[in-house]
C-alpha cells in the first residue's frame, strides 16, 4: 500500500504580529529524507513544530503528519538529568515493547552513537556532544515513521558528524523512514538531503527544491553559498 | 587542575569545619562565664552541670520514652503534612486555578500563630493528638508552597519531549516532574521540619500528655530545675541538628545525578 504523502498546504503563523509563515507549502514524500536549508532564525524550527504538532498554524492545512509516530531531535538536547544515558533511550520505548526488546533496542541505539561504554553516566557526566548522541539514540530507538531534526548535529565535532550521518544513513536505508530536517549547514544538507528544500528570510518562502537529479543545481550551491 | 580545586575545596571544608567547632567551644564557655557571674544554678546552670543532669536523666526510662513519643508525634505530624502536601501542591503547580483557590488557606495557615492553634487545638483535640497536629499545620503549608513551586518549575520543554513521544501522564508525573522537584523538596522539608520540630514540643509543653520532651520540660519548669530545662533543650536542639544532617545525607544520595 502506497503511504500517503505528508503534506503543507497554504500554512500561514504569526507570533505577536510577526508573520512567520505565509501560505506556505510543502510535500514531502514518505520513505525521503527532506532537508529545510536556510538561514538561522527565519523560520525553519516553526515549520518543524508545526510538523510535529506542537505549533498548530494560523490557518492552512496539514495532512499525513499528525497520524504519524514522530521522534524528534531538537536542537538543545532535552535528555533528562535524573536519568542514566541508558534511562533516557528507554523512557520512550518502555509502554511500547516487552522490557527486554526495549533494553536490547536501546543498547544497540547507543552502541550506534559510540557510547556504550558510558550507559550508566548521567547527562551532567557528559560533553555537549555526548548528550547531543543520546538524544539521537533515543530518537532512532523510537519506533516512529517520522523523525523531525532541529539543527540535532551542530555540537557535534566534523569526524562524529560524519560518522553519526553515515550511521544514520545506513539505518535510514535498512528502515526507511520519512526524515524532515533542519539546518543552516551545507554540508549536512548535500550530504543527506534527497529534497533540499532552499528556504529565504521572513516569512519563510522557498527559493527553490532541489531533487536527487538536480545534481548540477547541488553543485552550484556550494560556490554560491560559501 | 580539577584535581587540585577538589583538594583546595576538601581544605575549605575541614577549615570551615574548624571554625564551626571553635563557635561552639566560644559559645560554651561564654555560658559558663555567664553561669558564674549569675552565682545561682537555680538561675543559669553551667555546661557542667547541665552534663551531669542530662546523664542522670538519660538513666531514667522516662527519658527515653518521652524522647520516642516525641520523635513519633513529629514523625507523624511531618507524614501527614507531607501527604497533604502533595495532594495539594502537585495540582496547584499544575493548574494556576487551583493555586488561586488554595492560596489563602496556605496563607491563614503560615500567619496563624501557632499559640492560637494550639489553644483551639487544646478545645478539638485529645491531649495526645494535639502536639500532632500542630506539627502538621506549622508543616503542610512550608511542604505545598514548595511542592508547588517545583512543579512549576519544571522545565517545559522536557514536558513537551515526554508529550511528543506520546509518554502517558502518568509516567511524565512520576519521571519528569517528580524528580524535578526534589530539590525544592528537600529544601522544603529542611524548613518545615525545623519549624514542625519546635512546634510539637511547644504543643507538649501547652497539652501536657503525661510523656514528651515538652511534656518534661514543663515538669521540670514548674519544680524550678533549670538545669533540667536546659538539658532537654540541648537534647531538642541535637535531634534538630540530627534530622538536618539525615535531610542533607538523603539529599545526596537521592539527588544523585547532580554533577
Amino acid at each position: 500500500m502506497e503511504a500517503m504523502s505528508l503534506d503543507l498546504i497554504n500554512i500561514s503563523k504569526s507570533f505577536g504580529g510577526r508573520t512567520i509563515l505565509e501560505g506556505f507549502s510543502l510535500s514531502v514524500r514518505p520513505g525521503s529524507v527532506t532537508c529545510l536549508f536556510g538561514p538561522s532564525g527565519c523560520g525553519k524550527t516553526t515549520l518543524l513544530n508545526i510538523m510535529g504538532g506542537i505549533l498548530v498554524p494560523d490557518s492552512g492545512m496539514v495532512t499525513g503528519f499528525p497520524e504519524e509516530q514522530k521522534s524528534y531531535i531538537f536542537q538543545e538536547t532535552r535528555i533528562l538529568p535524573w536519568k542514566t544515558v541508558l534511562g533516557n533511550v528507554l523512557f520512550p520505548l518502555v509502554d511500547r515493547m516487552p522490557r527486554q526488546e526495549a533494553l536490547d533496542h536501546a543498547r544497540a541505539m547507543i552502541r550506534m552513537v559510540g557510547l556504550e561504554k558510558e550507559e550508566k553516566l548521567y547527562p551532567g557526566q557528559l560533553s555537549g556532544g555526548m548528550k547531543q548522541r543520546v538524544s539521537i539514540a533515543r530518537a532512532f530507538a523510537f519506533p516512529g515513521t517520522l523523525i523531525l531534526m532541529d539543527e540535532a548535529f551542530q555540537n557535534l565535532d566534523k569526524t562524529l558528524k560524519y560518522n553519526i550521518l553515515n550511521s544514520f544513513m545506513e539505518i535510514w536505508k535498512k528502515d526507511g523512514r520519512t526524515v524532515v530536517f533542519v539546518t543552516h549547514d551545507m554540508e549536512e544538507a548535500l550530504y543527506m538531503g534527497q529534497q533540499i528544500v532552499l528556504v529565504d528570510d521572513r516569512p519563510l518562502r522557498i527559493s527553490r527544491i532541489l531533487g536527487e537529479g538536480d545534481e548540477k543545481s547541488r553543485e552550484a550551491l556550494i560556490p554560491k553559498q560559501l | 587542575m580539577q584535581w587540585a580545586a577538589t583538594c583546595q575545596m576538601k581544605n575549605l571544608f575541614t577549615q570551615n569545619r574548624v571554625i564551626s567547632l571553635s563557635a561552639v567551644i566560644l559559645l560554651l564557655i561564654l555560658w559558663e562565664i555567664l553561669s558564674v557571674t549569675s552565682g545561682s544554678d537555680q538561675i543559669l546552670p553551667g555546661p557542667d552541670d547541665t552534663l551531669v543532669t542530662l546523664a542522670r536523666m538519660a538513666g531514667t526510662t522516662a527519658f527515653y520514652h518521652s524522647l520516642l513519643v516525641t520523635l513519633l508525634r513529629g514523625l507523624l505530624g511531618f507524614a501527614l503534612a507531607l501527604a497533604v502536601a502533595l495532594a495539594l501542591g502537585i495540582p496547584a503547580g499544575l493548574n494556576s486555578g487551583f493555586e488561586a483557590a488554595i492560596r489563602p488557606v496556605i496563607v491563614i495557615f503560615r500567619s496563624t500563630p501557632v499559640i492560637s492553634i494550639i489553644l483551639l487545638a487544646l478545645i478539638w483535640f485529645q491531649v495526645n493528638q494535639v502536639p500532632v497536629f500542630i506539627g502538621f499545620l506549622t508543616m503542610f503549608p512550608i511542604l505545598t508552597t514548595n511542592i508547588s513551586q517545583g512543579i512549576r518549575h519544571t522545565e517545559p520543554s522536557f514536558i513537551q519531549m515526554a508529550r511528543l513521544y506520546a509518554v502517558s501522564d502518568s509516567r511524565i508525573l512520576r519521571e519528569i516532574y517528580l524528580p524535578s522537584i526534589l530539590p525544592w523538596l528537600v529544601s522544603g522539608i529542611s524548613t518545615a521540619v525545623g519549624f514542625g520540630w519546635r512546634s510539637v514540643i511547644i504543643g507538649e509543653v501547652l497539652s501536657q500528655p503525661r510523656y514528651g520532651i515538652g511534656a518534661l520540660m514543663q515538669d521540670a519548669q514548674s519544680f524550678l530545675l533549670v538545669s533540667e530545662v536546659i538539658a532537654w533543650t540541648l537534647v531538642a536542639i541535637l535531634i534538630g541538628s540530627l534530622f538536618e544532617w539525615l535531610i542533607h545525607r538523603g539529599e545526596k544520595r537521592i539527588i544523585r545525578w547532580k554533577p
